[in-house]
C-alpha cells in the first residue's frame, strides 16, 4: 500500500509493508471446513463429546435389537406362547431400558460437553471479533453501520452455539453410527439390508439435491440480506424515531421499516417455501424405510416353503429384524437431516462474520521503534477515503507540530481538518506519505504504545454505561481516586460531579442521569487529562457544545494542553489568534502557514476568512423580514 | 385457548392461522398411523404360518400397496403442514413486528428517554424472532403431539389397556418433572435472557466508542465492560443448558423406564398365557417409537417456558399507553400561554429533587421572537419540550390559541411546529428525500427550493450524485453543520407557523456560520419563534428575553433592561463576553 514512497524517503528502514506482520485472522477456509476450525477451539471438550455421542449412538440400536430377541424367540416356540422363555424375555426387556437409559444419559454428557465447548468458543469469537473491530481502519464502522456489526455478534456468532453444541456430535454420531448399522444389516441377510440401504440412500439423496441447489443456495443468500437490511432499518428507525415525530413523518420512516419486514417475510417464506417437497419427501421415506423392505419381503418370501415352521419363524424373524432397525436407522437420518440443515444456515452466518473478520487490520510493525520526542511530522500525507483512491480527502500534506507548542488547523468544514486529526492517532493509514512521532513512522510504533503518546478531545464525545469515576479513569486504569478527582478538577467537572445523585459513583446513561454537551465534553478532557499523553489532538468546536459553560472548557483546555505537543481543529478564527502555527486547509491541500498576525498581513483565505468571522460574531436574530443585522 | 392468542400477541387471523398450523401438525401425527398400520397387518400375516393359518401373497401385496398410500399421504400432510406452520409463523412475526413498529412511534417521548436504543430495538427483533420460533416449531408441534398421544393412548387401552398402562404410566411421571422443576430453571432462564440483553447493550456501546475504546488501549477483552459481560453471559448460558438439561434428561430416562416395563409386563402375560402374540409383538414394537412424540414435547415445554420471557417483554412495550388526543381541533392564532406549569423527569413518589419546572407562567405572542435564557440545566429545552406535547405537564397548562395541547393528538400537534434542534437525525436514503421529511407531499422543485434557501446548494453540489446522493447510516458522512441546513431546509418545507430553535445550532459549524445564520434568517421570518438561546449576543435583539434559573422564571425583559437590571441575565452576558475573547497560548 505505501512502500513506493517510502522505500526512497526510507532507504536504511525496513518499509513499514515489510516491517509488520498482518494481524489478520484466518479466515481463509469457508463452508464446513471453516465451521469445524471454528468448532475445534475447544478441541478436547469436542473430541470427548464427539466419542461419547457415537457411543451413544450405538447403544440407541440396543432397545431395538433387544425387541427383536424377544420376538424371535417368542415365534420360535408360536403358536404355543406359553412356552416362551420369560426369563430370557425380560431379560433383555431390561437391555432394552438399558439401552434407552444409557444412550441418553451418555447423549446428556455428550451435550454437556458441547456446550462448554460451545459457551467458550462463542466468548472467545465475540471477545476476537470486537478486537478486530477496534484494529480495522476507522471508517469502516461507517460504512458497515453499528447495526450490522451487532447482529454478528448478538445473532451470527450466537447461532454457531447450534452447531457446536449438537450438530456436531450429532454428525459425529451420524457418521459412526451407519458404519455399525451397515455392518448389523448386512451380517444377517444381504438382500434385506440392499432394500434399507436403498431407501436411506434415497432419502438423503432427495435431500442433497435440495440442499445443493442453486435456488436454494440463493434463496438463502437473499434471506440473509433481507434480514441485515430490517435490522439496520430497525436501528435507524428508532434513532429517528423523535425526528420524524415531529416532522408528522412518522409514516415516512415507518414506511422503510415496513418495506424491509415485508422483504424480509417475502423472501424467508420464498426459501422455506422453496424447500417444501423435497424436504416433506424426505422426512417421509426416512420414516418409513420399511416400504422398502416391504416388497423384497414379499419377494422372499414366495421362495419359503410355508409348510416348514423352522423355515418361516427364520423368514418371520428376519423381517422382523429389518422392520424394527429401518426405524432406528429412521432416527440417526433424522438427526443428519437437521444438521446439515442448521449447517447451512451457519455457514451464511460464519460467512457473515468472516467477512468483517476479512477486512484488513491496520499493520503493526514487527520490530516497534520507541519514541522519545513528541514532534508530530507529516511528511507529503496523501489520503483517501474510499480504496479506489478516486477522490483524495487529503494531498501532499506536509508540516511539523513541534513539542510543547499549538499547531492549529483551520479552514472551510470538509476540507480535510478532521482528517489530518484521525491520522495522527492512527485511526487510518496514509495512502501516501508517512506521518512520524519523534521521527518514527506511526506505522512502526507498536498501536498501544502509539495511543499512550496521543490523546484526543473530539466533539462526539462517547460515554460508556459505566460510573463516572471509571469513564474518567479509563485515560489511564491504573489511575488512583486522587488523581480522577484531581483531574476531574482541572476538567471544571468535579463540582456537577459532585452534584450527582452517587457522585464519582453515578452510572452515566441510567434513568434520571441528564449530563449537556458541555458536561460530557469536560469529562472526556477529564480522561484525557488523567491519560497525561504528551500529544494532544483536540477539536476546539468542542468548547461551544454549551456556550453557557464555554469558559469552563476553555479553562480544562488550557489545564490539558499544558506542555503538550498540541494539533488543534480550530473552527473559530478567534481561538487561535494565539497559536504558535496556523495551518490553513482547503480541499484536502495546505494552502497557508503561518500565525494569526503574519497571515492576516497577507492577502489570501486566511484574511478572507477573517473577514466573514467577524461578520457572523454579531448576527442577531429577528422574525422581520431584512431584520436579521451584523451590526 | 384465546389465553394463547394473547400470551403470543396476536390478531385474530394469525391467531386462526396458528390453529389451521397446530390442526395440520395434528393431521401428519395422524397420517403415520396408516402406513404402519399396514405394516402391522403385513407382520401379522408373515407369523400367520406359524399360527396355523394361511399367508397370502396378494394380501401382502395389497399390504404393501396401502403402506405407499399410507406414505404418500403422510409426505402431503408434511407438505401441508410445514407449509402452514413456516408461512403463517413468518407472516405472522412480520404483522407483529410491524404493529410493534407502528406502536412505538406512538409512544410519548418520555419512553425514548428511559427506553435505550438497544433495548428497543431487542424487543422489535429479537422477541418477535422468540414469537416466530414460537409459532413454527413450538406451539403447533407441542399441542399436535399432546393430542396425538392422548389418542393413541386411548387406542391403546382400548385395545389392551394393561400394555397400555405399562407404556404410558412413566408419561405423567415425566411431565411431573418438567413442570414442577420449571420455577428451578426459569430463574436461570431469566438471568440469562437479562444478561443477553446487557451483552447486546454493551456490544453496541463498544462499536459506537471505537475511538475511545482505541485511544485507551481498552481493544477486545481489555475493555473489561464487555468481556465481563460476555464471561457472565456464557456462564449463564452453561448454568442454563446444564439446568435444564438435567431435568429434561431425567424426565427422558424415566420415560424410557416403560420399555423396560412394557418387556415386563408382556412377558409375565405372554407366559401367563393372558395375551396374544400380536398385540404383544405390536406393543413392544411401539414401545419404542411411541416415546418420540412424548420427548419431544418434553423438551418443547422449557423452551416455550424460555421464549414467553422475550414475548412478555414485548407484551410490557405494548402495554405502554400511546398519547392520544383531538386530530381535528384548530387553535385559534398562535399565541403560547403557559399556565403555572409544573414538571419533573422524575415521577416517582420517593423523588425529593425540585421539580424541574415550577410555577412558570409566560406568554409568548404570535410572530414574535422569544428567547428562553439561562444556565444549563435551568430547563430551557424542557419548556420548549413541554409546549410541543413532548411531555405532559405535572401541573398547569400550556395553551396555543386557547386550546389546551393536552388535548390535541400529539402528531396533529406538530403539524404547527418546526424545530431546529442539534441533533439532526437523517436517514440512509437521498439528501432530496431527507429534506422531503418536511413535507411528503413537496414537489421536487419545492424541495430544491428549501435546500437553496437552507444554502444547503454549497456543499450538496459538491457531492458526486448532487441531492440524490445516498447518505450511510444517520448520514456520519456530513459535518454537524451541513446536516442543521439540511434539519433548516426540512422546516423551511414544513412551513409551520410556530418555531422552536436551539440557537447553538447557528455556530455548531463555524466555518459554515455566515450560511446557517442566513438560511435561519430565512426560515423565522414573520413566524412565531421560540429560541433557546446559548449565545446571549444574538438574541439582543428580541422582543422577549426568558431568563430561567432552577426551573423558574428569575426575570423576563428586553435586553437593554435586562442589562441594566444587573441580574443574572447581566452576569450571563458578560461571563460569555468573556469567553469569546478567548485564544489559546494567551
Amino acid at each position: 500500500m505505501t512502500q513506493t514512497k517510502s522505500e526512497t524517503t526510507q532507504a536504511k528502514t525496513p518499509t513499514p509493508a515489510q516491517a509488520s506482520s498482518s494481524r489478520q485472522p484466518k479466515a481463509a477456509k469457508s463452508g464446513t471446513a471453516r465451521l469445524l476450525e471454528l468448532a475445534m477451539t475447544k478441541k478436547a471438550l469436542m473430541c470427548g463429546s464427539m466419542v461419547l455421542s457415537v457411543i451413544a449412538a450405538i447403544i440407541s440400536f440396543a432397545p431395538h435389537l433387544s425387541i427383536y430377541f424377544i420376538i424371535r424367540e417368542v415365534i420360535k416356540v408360536l403358536p404355543n406362547v406359553t412356552n416362551a422363555d420369560a426369563g430370557y424375555i425380560i431379560r433383555w426387556g431390561w437391555i432394552a431400558f438399558g439401552g434407552a437409559l444409557g444412550n441418553i444419559l451418555i447423549y446428556f454428557a455428550a451435550l454437556m460437553l458441547s456446550h462448554l465447548a460451545a459457551f467458550g468458543t462463542l466468548y472467545r469469537l465475540k471477545v476476537d471479533f470486537a478486537s478486530h473491530l477496534a484494529r480495522v481502519p476507522l471508517g469502516f464502522h461507517v460504512i458497515i453501520g453499528s447495526g450490522r456489526l451487532r447482529k454478528i455478534t448478538d445473532e451470527n456468532i450466537e447461532k454457531i452455539e447450534g452447531f457446536i453444541a449438537h450438530q456436531l456430535p450429532d454428525l459425529a454420531a451420524a457418521i459412526a453410527a451407519p458404519v455399525m448399522l451397515f455392518v448389523i444389516l448386512y451380517a444377517v441377510d444381504w438382500r434385506f439390508g440392499l432394500a434399507t440401504t436403498v431407501g436411506i440412500i434415497v432419502g438423503l439423496l432427495i435431500y442433497a439435491s435440495m440442499m445443493s441447489s442453486i435456488d436454494a443456495k440463493n434463496g438463502m443468500v437473499r434471506y440473509q440480506q433481507s434480514l441485515d437490511e430490517m435490522n439496520n432499518a430497525t436501528v435507524e428507525y428508532v434513532r429517528g424515531i423523535s425526528v420524524v415525530k415531529v416532522f408528522n413523518q412518522t409514516v415516512y420512516s415507518f414506511r422503510r421499516l415496513h418495506e424491509s419486514i415485508k422483504n424480509y417475510t417475502t423472501w424467508v417464506i420464498k426459501y422455506t417455501i422453496s424447500m417444501k417437497t423435497s424436504y416433506s419427501a424426505a422426512l417421509a421415506i426416512v420414516q418409513h424405510v420399511f416400504l422398502f423392505i416391504m416388497p423384497v419381503a414379499i419377494l422372499v418370501g414366495m421362495r419359503v416353503d410355508f409348510t416348514d415352521a423352522a423355515a418361516v419363524a427364520q423368514f418371520a424373524s428376519t423381517v422382523l429384524f429389518y422392520l424394527i432397525i429401518s426405524q432406528a436407522a429412521g432416527g440417526v437420518l433424522i438427526k443428519v437431516i437437521y444438521a446439515s440443515g442448521m449447517m447451512m444456515q451457519i455457514t451464511n452466518n460464519v460467512d457473515a462474520m468472516d467477512a468483517i473478520l476479512s477486512e484488513p487490520e491496520l499493520s503493526i510493525a514487527v520490530n516497534p521503534k520507541t519514541v522519545k520526542e513528541h514532534d508530530v511530522v507529516f511528511d507529503a500525507v496523501t489520503f483517501s477515503y474510499d480504496k479506489d483512491k478516486e477522490v483524495e480527502a487529503l494531498s501532499d500534506v506536509s508540516f511539523t507540530a513541534k513539542q510543547g507548542e499549538v499547531t492549529a488547523l483551520v479552514g472551510p468544514s470538509g476540507g480535510g481538518k478532521s482528517t489530518i486529526a484521525h491520522l495522527a492517532p492512527r485511526f487510518f493509514d496514509a495512502t501516501g506519505g508517512a506521518v512520524r512521532i519523534g521521527g518514527a513512522d506511526v506505522r512502526e510504533i507498536d498501536p498501544h504504545t502509539l495511543m499512550d503518546k496521543v490523546s484526543f478531545v473530539f466533539q462526539d464525545v462517547y460515554l460508556f454505561k459505566q460510573s463516572v469515576m471509571d469513564n474518567i479513569r479509563m485515560g489511564d486504569p491504573t489511575a488512583s481516586d486522587e488523581r480522577v478527582y484531581e483531574a476531574a478538577r482541572d476538567a471544571q467537572c468535579h463540582e456537577f460531579i459532585e452534584k450527582l445523585p452517587d457522585g464519582y459513583q453515578t452510572i452515566i446513561g441510567t434513568k434520571g442521569i441528564h449530563l449537556s454537551g458541555g458536561e460530557k465534553q469536560r469529562l472526556a478532557i477529564a480522561r484525557a487529562i488523567v491519560k497525561d499523553a504528551p500529544i494532544v489532538v483536540l477539536d476546539e468546536a468542542t468548547a461551544f457544545s454549551d456556550p453557557e459553560n464555554e469558559h469552563l472548557i476553555q479553562k480544562a483546555f488550557e489545564r490539558l494542553m499544558k506542555n503538550k505537543t498540541v494539533i488543534m481543529i480550530a473552527h473559530r478564527l478567534s481561538t487561535v489568534i494565539g497559536a504558535d502555527r496556523i495551518i490553513v486547509i482547503d480541499g484536502g491541500r495546505v494552502v497557508q502557514t503561518g500565525t494569526h498576525s503574519s497571515l492576516l498581513a497577507q492577502s489570501g483565505r486566511y484574511a478572507d476568512m477573517w473577514n466573514v468571522y467577524t461578520q457572523t460574531s454579531t448576527w442577531k436574530m429577528s422574525t422581520i423580514k431584512g431584520g436579521a443585522q451584523n451590526a | 385457548m384465546p389465553k394463547l392468542q394473547k400470551m403470543l400477541e396476536l390478531s385474530d387471523s394469525g391467531y386462526k392461522d396458528l390453529k389451521k398450523a397446530t390442526f395440520a401438525c395434528t393431521l401428519t401425527n395422524f397420517s403415520t398411523i396408516l402406513p404402519v398400520w399396514a405394516l402391522t397387518l403385513f407382520i401379522t400375516e408373515l407369523i400367520q404360518p406359524l399360527l396355523g393359518g394361511e399367508l397370502s401373497i396378494t394380501k401382502l401385496w395389497l399390504l404393501f400397496a396401502a403402506a405407499v398410500v399410507g406414505t404418500f399421504l403422510n409426505y402431503l400432510c408434511q407438505r401441508n403442514d410445514y407449509e402452514k406452520c413456516y408461512v403463517v409463523a413468518y407472516t405472522q412475526a412480520g404483522h407483529t413486528r410491524i404493529s410493534v413498529a407502528e406502536h412505538i412511534r406512538r409512544l410519548p417521548m418520555s419512553v425514548f428517554n428511559s427506553k435505550d436504543l438497544s433495548e428497543l430495538t431487542t424487543n422489535v427483533m429479537g422477541d418477535v424472532a422468540s414469537s416466530e420460533h414460537v409459532m413454527s416449531h413450538i406451539i403447533p408441534e407441542l399441542i399436535a403431539n399432546i393430542i396425538s398421544i392422548t389418542v393413541i393412548c386411548i387406542l391403546l387401552a382400548i385395545y389392551d389397556w394393561r400394555m397400555a398402562a405399562a407404556i404410558f404410566v412413566t408419561v405423567p411421571v415425566a411431565f411431573g418433572i418438567i413442570i414442577l422443576s420449571r420455577k428451578i430453571y426459569s430463574g436461570s432462564s431469566k438471568k440469562h435472557a437479562a444478561i443477553k440483553l446487557a451483552a447486546s447493550e454493551r456490544v453496541q456501546e463498544y462499536i459506537e466508542g471505537i475511538k475511545v475504546i482505541r485511544a485507551c488501549n481498552m481493544d477486545g477483552e481489555r475493555f473489561s465492560a464487555l468481556e465481563k459481560t460476555l464471561r457472565e453471559m456464557m456462564r449463564l448460558a452453561i448454568n442454563m443448558e446444564v439446568g435444564v438439561g438435567v431435568f429434561v434428561t431425567g424426565a427422558q430416562a424415566i420415560l424410557q423406564c416403560g420399555i423396560g416395563l412394557t418387556a415386563l409386563v408382556g412377558a409375565t402375560l405372554l407366559t401367563g398365557g393372558k395375551i396374544e402374540f400380536v398385540p404383544f409383538m405390536l406393543f413392544l414394537i411401539l414401545a419404542v417409537k411411541i416415546y418420540a412424540p412424548v420427548i419431544s414435547v418434553l423438551t418443547l415445554l422449557p423452551e416455550l417456558f424460555y421464549f414467553q420471557i422475550g414475548i412478555k417483554r414485548m407484551r410490557d412495550l405494548l402495554a405502554i399507553e400511546p398519547m392520544t388526543g383531538d386530530e381535528e381541533k384548530e387553535p385559534d392564532g398562535f399565541d403560547i400561554v403557559c399556565d403555572n406549569v409544573e414538571f419533573s423527569y422524575n415521577k416517582d413518589a420517593s423523588n425529593t429533587e425540585d421539580p424541574t419546572i415550577s410555577s412558570l407562567s409566560v406568554t409568548i405572542p404570535a410572530g414574535s421572537l422569544t428567547a428562553l435564557v439561562g444556565p444549563s440545566g435551568s430547563g430551557k429545552s424542557t419548556v420548549s419540550r413541554l409546549i410541543a406535547r413532548f411531555w405532559d405537564t405535572d401541573a398547569g397548562t400550556i395553551t396555543i390559541g386557547g386550546v389546551d395541547v393536552k388535548t390535541l393528538d400529539p402528531e396533529h400537534l406538530m403539524s404547527y411546529m418546526s424545530f431546529v434542534f442539534q441533533d439532526v437525525v437523517l436517514f440512509g436514503d437521498t439528501i432530496l428525500n431527507n429534506i422531503r421529511i418536511g413535507n411528503m407531499d413537496a414537489t421536487d422543485e419545492q424541495v430544491l427550493a428549501a435546500a437553496k434557501s437552507a444554502r444547503c446548494d454549497d456543499f450538496v453540489n459538491r457531492l458526486p450524485d448532487g441531492y440524490n446522493t445516498l447518505l450511510g447510516e444517520n448520514g456520519a458522512t456530513l459535518s454537524g453543520g451541513e446536516r442543521q441546513r439540511i434539519s433548516i431546509a426540512r422546516a423551511l418545507l414544513k412551513d409551520a407557523p410556530i418555531i422552536l430553535l436551539d440557537e447553538a445550532t447557528a455556530s455548531l459549524d463555524p466555518e459554515n456560520e455566515a450560511s446557517i445564520q442566513q438560511a435561519i434568517s430565512t426560515l423565522i421570518e414573520g413566524k412565531t419563534v421560540l429560541v433557546i438561546a446559548h449565545r446571549l449576543r444574538t438574541i439582543a435583539g428580541a422582543d422577549n428575553i426568558i431568563v430561567l434559573d432552577k426551573g423558574r422564571v428569575a426575570e423576563q425583559g428586553k435586553h437593554d433592561e435586562l442589562i441594566s437590571k444587573g441580574g443574572l441575565y447581566n452576569k450571563l452576558y458578560s461571563l460569555q463576553s468573556e469567553s469569546l475573547g478567548w485564544s489559546v497560548g494567551k
